[in-house]
């Protein structure tokens, strides 16, 4: 597991938290090592990034968010997609589809 | 994209701040403790699961300040506390606080109260419909021995001419100024302002009466219907308002007149009259002379070019130019000036100057304000590196500063504008009455505009200055070379001082010059003896006294009552009195070789108790009797500026003038006087000045010349007392009952009073200039003391080295106290010199001294000198008390 995770290009980490967010509703750990399951370890987000994310996100209301208990009955703050966040997890998977594919053509040819 | 959440998130972050904080606190606190039992899972020990969880985290504080900074609202939760901090800062150094905030209230106080006038006099545009239409037309003589460039209003030919020939304008005149008169409505009788107008002024104005009409044509025709028009309030106040008022009588100078109208509410005229009658302009009596005040408007359609062209056409082809008598080979020209111009024209220098003064106050106050945030600012070196060093940006640091002055300015701003409205309403009782051709001087929209630009201005000005210093802060120099940035600021504190103080000089000296030429003008010498002199003056406007029977009636009975009153030595009455404004005339000699010549001369009548009451010397010939009356020689009296001006000096007594007046037997000079000031209307270089004057027996003037000049002046009653007399002025009224129990005294007055009155606006200029200068003087003395103070406090512990060493107080002193006195003695010298340029403009204003008086440079330099000396001595008084051990022993 490479301990020093890829730099995210911008826009990366809110896909990949829509993302993690999109089958269950997680708190900050759970979607933290989501990320880092569903990237196969590429991905490692410290807290220093992913809570002003999450906070971002929260205000820009594509999820919300309430205090639940965890596996082992401890208190912990979720995160769940709303209506808007689906749609957003949808225009930016779009978008990354189509600057991947991009950048593949571009390191294809030559 | 969603709106409301984002709303809902901006407005909890702003105001429930302190849950949004204990949330994000619990958010961090569960995740390390999730992080925890997930290594505690993994089989570590509690304390290295503790350990690796808080490596992972990466410090609970640095987490949470990352999530503050990207909240929505973030730079305004910073700002706010920015200011915060800030007025904590201000709220921690009262003395700073107090200072800065006094300086600006007194300096920014000063220029809107100035402003206010400025804009009430210059830039408020009239109360009138399209007052760009809107003109008043002035002429001038311009010729050989004509010395003045005096505008003169109009008279009764150019009027006419002005009204038949020049289609293009409504035109409209009115007398020069309101005069006081007595109105009688039934049981009512009140003293009011009566303006005198032509017909189609209100036109003109675009006043329509609320009730009934303005002023016909035919009213306006010599000996036409005698009618009156009533101002709103006089009708609300004298007439309950009475809608029934149309058609009714009143009395006014004792004459009968129908009103006819009742102005709008809020009616605003040049003249401000309380009532106002027909002109009935002619060419006969005081159209004789330049009368009239001219007010037009142009027609709709027409322009000023065809206005011009037609009274050029107009008035050139005057058969009678007047101007010319006496003044061979002269110019006549007239001037079209735009009405506010043509009614400020006067004020408007005054004002300008007084305006450039006040900018002079606030560039001081802006050199003290610069000179005292610097120094703060260098004391808080170590608090701004602390903050560099923790990691706030240069424009972090920036922009607490401005946020610290712009609050300054806010306070400075608000405490000038009180300062500036008390300012204002002093000043404006300071004026007399009428002085100002407009209402009032509102704080309005524009006024409130310029003082919040002039203090935000004034902070920028000032602030800019540390701010600049503070943004060559760096850790390394703000720990180590601290004595280097002090000496080059103190450099620039001189400099400024220097500023400040050379303005204050510039100021002094201006306002030194009009206290020394009011002296001149107070000290004149007087002629006569004007120590227990009472006068009392009482209006003649009226009817009854048109025949010269019946005012000489008047005139022997009250004197006669006058003289009766104990401790009255001797009673007169004079149409006018030293001191007074003064009517003119032309006159011609009659005789010897001077026959044929004409000049302008000063005219008045009096009594033959006059000149003795007054105890004006007689130089030559005899003073009036009760046998000079309107059968016998008529006869005149002239002062020895007369003799000087027409007869070169020799002895004018049995000379002729005027010898086609009165059946060819012309005025006869019987006597000669001393000469004495008077407010001249003839040849004004100064406020008061001896002018050629003639006497005339008031039983020698006919009644329609009576008429005329009551309408324009109202005659003094004077009486001579030994000593001061108890109930003096009402026992003057109670003989002025017995001539006429209807005739009421307008003012009592002494002589002193009538010599302030006249030099009104000389004591205005002195006061206005003065109250500049001498807070001027004080912003510089508060510079100088800050800056000998800061002095002091920055260097005790080299001042305490220096004692420890052997230096007296005394020497230390001096050595600190130099840095202020140097820094004003440069002000002084720079302030000379621009005081040599400056003061060149007030040539047109000081009397009897020259613009560079060696008394007036030398107080100033004395007053500044002392000043400096008290304002660097008490501070480095400090000195003394400081322990050179204890110091030391301290840093």
């Amino acid at each position: 597991m490479p301990s020093q995770p890829t730099t995210l290009l911008q826009g990366t980490l809110d896909l990949l938290i829509l993302k993690s967010l999109a089958t269950a509703e997680l708190h900050g750990l759970g979607i933290s090592r989501r990320i880092q399951q569903i990237t196969g370890g590429t991905f490692v987000v410290k807290p220093g990034s992913l809570f002003p994310a999450l906070h971002r996100m929260e205000e820009e209301g594509w999820t919300s968010s309430f205090w639940g208990d965890s596996e082992n009955n401890r208190r912990a703050k979720y995160y769940r997609l709303t209506k808007a966040g689906r749609k957003q997890l949808e225009t930016e998977s779009k978008r990354w589809g189509r600057i991947s594919l991009a950048i593949a053509q571009a390191l294809e040819t030559s | 994209m969603p709106f409301f959440p984002k709303a809902a998130s901006f407005l909890r972050n702003l105001f429930l701040t302190r849950r949004v904080e204990r949330d994000l606190d619990l958010e961090v606190r569960s995740h390390l403790q999730l992080l925890i039992d997930e290594n505690r899972r993994a089989g570590m020990s509690p304390q290295e699961a503790q350990r690796a969880a808080r490596m992972e985290l990466g410090g609970a504080e640095q987490v949470k300040q990352q999530v503050r900074e990207q909240r929505l609202g973030d730079s305004l939760h910073s700002w706010i506390s920015d200011c915060r901090f800030g007025v904590r800062q201000l709220h921690k150094n009262p003395g700073f606080t107090l200072t800065v905030v006094l300086t600006l209230a007194l300096s920014v106080g000063a220029n809107t109260a100035i402003f206010s006038l400025v804009n009430a006099l210059l830039l408020k545009s009239l109360p009138y419909p399209h007052p760009e239409r809107m003109a008043t037309i002035y002429t001038s003589i311009i010729g050989p021995s004509a010395a003045s460039d005096e505008r003169h209003n109009v008279n009764g030919e150019q009027w006419e001419l002005l009204r038949d020939n020049v289609p293009a304008l409504i035109s409209a005149v009115s007398s020069v100024r309101p005069s006081g008169v007595n109105l009688k409505a039934g049981s009512h009788v009140e003293y009011v302002q009566d303006g005198r107008v032509s017909a189609h002024y209100f036109d003109v104005l675009g006043l329509h009466p609320v009730l009934g009409r303005n002023f016909s044509e035919d009213e306006d025709r010599p000996h036409g219907p005698k009618t009156v028009i009533l101002s709103y309030s006089l009708w609300r106040n004298a007439f309950a308002a009475d809608p029934g008022i149309l058609g009714q009588t009143i009395l006014l100078r004792s004459d009968p007149l129908t009103v006819v109208g009742v102005l709008p509410p809020g009616a605003t005229t040049p003249l401000n009259a309380d009532v106002y009658t027909s002109l009935q302009p002619s060419r006969e009596g005081e159209g004789r002379g330049t009368n009239f005040r001219c007010v037009i408007r142009l027609r709709d359609g027409a322009s000023w070019q065809e206005a011009d062209a037609q009274i050029n056409r107009a008035w050139l082809s005057r058969p009678g130019l007047y101007e010319l008598a006496g003044n061979p080979g002269a110019k006549v020209s007239y001037h079209l000036v735009p009405l506010q111009k043509g009614q400020t024209d006067l004020l408007r220098p005054q004002v300008l100057a007084l305006m450039v003064a006040a900018g002079l106050i606030l560039l001081i106050a802006c050199a003290n304000l610069a000179g005292l945030t610097l120094v703060r600012m260098l004391r808080r070196t170590s608090e701004v590196a602390t903050r560099l060093a923790l990691g706030a940006s240069g424009w972090q640091i920036q922009r607490q500063f401005w946020i610290e002055n712009l609050l300054l300015a806010l306070i400075g701003g608000v405490a000038g504008t009180a300062v500036g409205f008390l300012g204002l309403r002093s000043l404006l009782l300071l004026l007399p009455e009428h002085f100002l051709p407009v209402a009032g001087a509102p704080l309005d929209a524009r006024v409130m505009s310029f003082t919040l630009t002039v203090s935000v201005l004034t902070s920028v000005l000032f602030g800019m200055l540390p701010a600049l210093v503070a943004r060559k802060v760096d850790l390394r120099s703000s720990m180590a070379d601290r004595a280097v940035a002090r000496a080059g600021s103190l450099r620039l504190r001189q400099s400024l001082l220097a500023g400040e103080v050379a303005l204050s000089v510039v100021l002094l000296a201006g306002s030194g010059l009009l206290i020394r030429s009011l002296t001149h003008l107070e000290t004149l010498p007087p002629g006569f003896n004007p120590n227990g002199v009472m006068v009392a003056k009482a209006s003649l406007d009226d009817v009854r006294y048109h025949d010269p029977a019946a005012f000489r009636k008047l005139l022997d009975e009250s004197t006669a009552a006058m003289r009766e009153i104990p401790g009255v030595q001797n009673a007169a009455v004079g149409l006018n009195l030293p001191y007074e404004f003064v009517g003119n005339d032309y006159v011609m000699l009659s005789d010897g070789k001077e026959a044929g010549q004409q000049g302008g001369a000063d005219w008045t009548y009096v009594t033959p108790g006059y000149f003795n009451t007054l105890q004006m010397p007689v130089l030559a010939g005899r003073v009036f009797t009760d046998a000079d009356d309107l059968t016998s020689q008529h006869v005149a009296v002239v002062n020895q500026s007369f003799a000087r001006k027409f007869y070169g000096g020799s002895n004018p007594v049995g000379r002729y003038i005027d010898k086609d007046l009165f059946n060819g037997r012309g005025i006869l000079i019987v006597g000669e006087v001393a000469d004495v000031p008077i407010s001249s209307g003839l040849d004004p270089v100064a406020p008061l000045q001896t002018e050629q004057t003639m006497y005339i027996p008031a039983t020698q003037v006919d009644g329609q010349l009576l008429a005329l000049l009551h309408q324009w002046l109202q005659p003094d009653w004077i009486v001579r007392t030994t000593g001061p007399v108890d109930g003096l002025t009402a026992a003057m009224q109670r003989a002025l009952n017995t001539a006429d129990p209807n005739l009421p005294a307008s003012g009592f007055y002494s002589m002193k009073d009538l010599l302030a009155r006249t030099l009104a606006t000389q004591r205005i200029e002195v006061a206005l200039l003065g109250a500049m200068a001498a807070l001027a003087l004080l912003l510089s003395a508060v510079g100088i003391f800050a800056l000998v103070a800061n002095m002091v406090a920055q260097r005790t512990r080299e001042i305490g080295i220096r004692m420890a060493l052997g230096s007296t107080v005394g020497q230390v002193m001096l050595q600190i106290g130099r840095s202020g006195v140097n820094a004003s003695l440069l002000g002084v010298v720079l302030g000379l010199v621009l005081s040599a340029g400056a003061l060149r403009l007030m040539s047109s204003v000081i009397y009897g001294i020259g613009v560079y008086d060696v008394t007036t440079i030398l107080v100033v330099v004395f007053t500044i000198s002392a000043v400096t000396l008290l304002a660097t001595t008490i501070p480095a008084l400090r000195i003394a008390s400081i322990d050179p051990a204890r110091t030391l022993r301290e840093e």
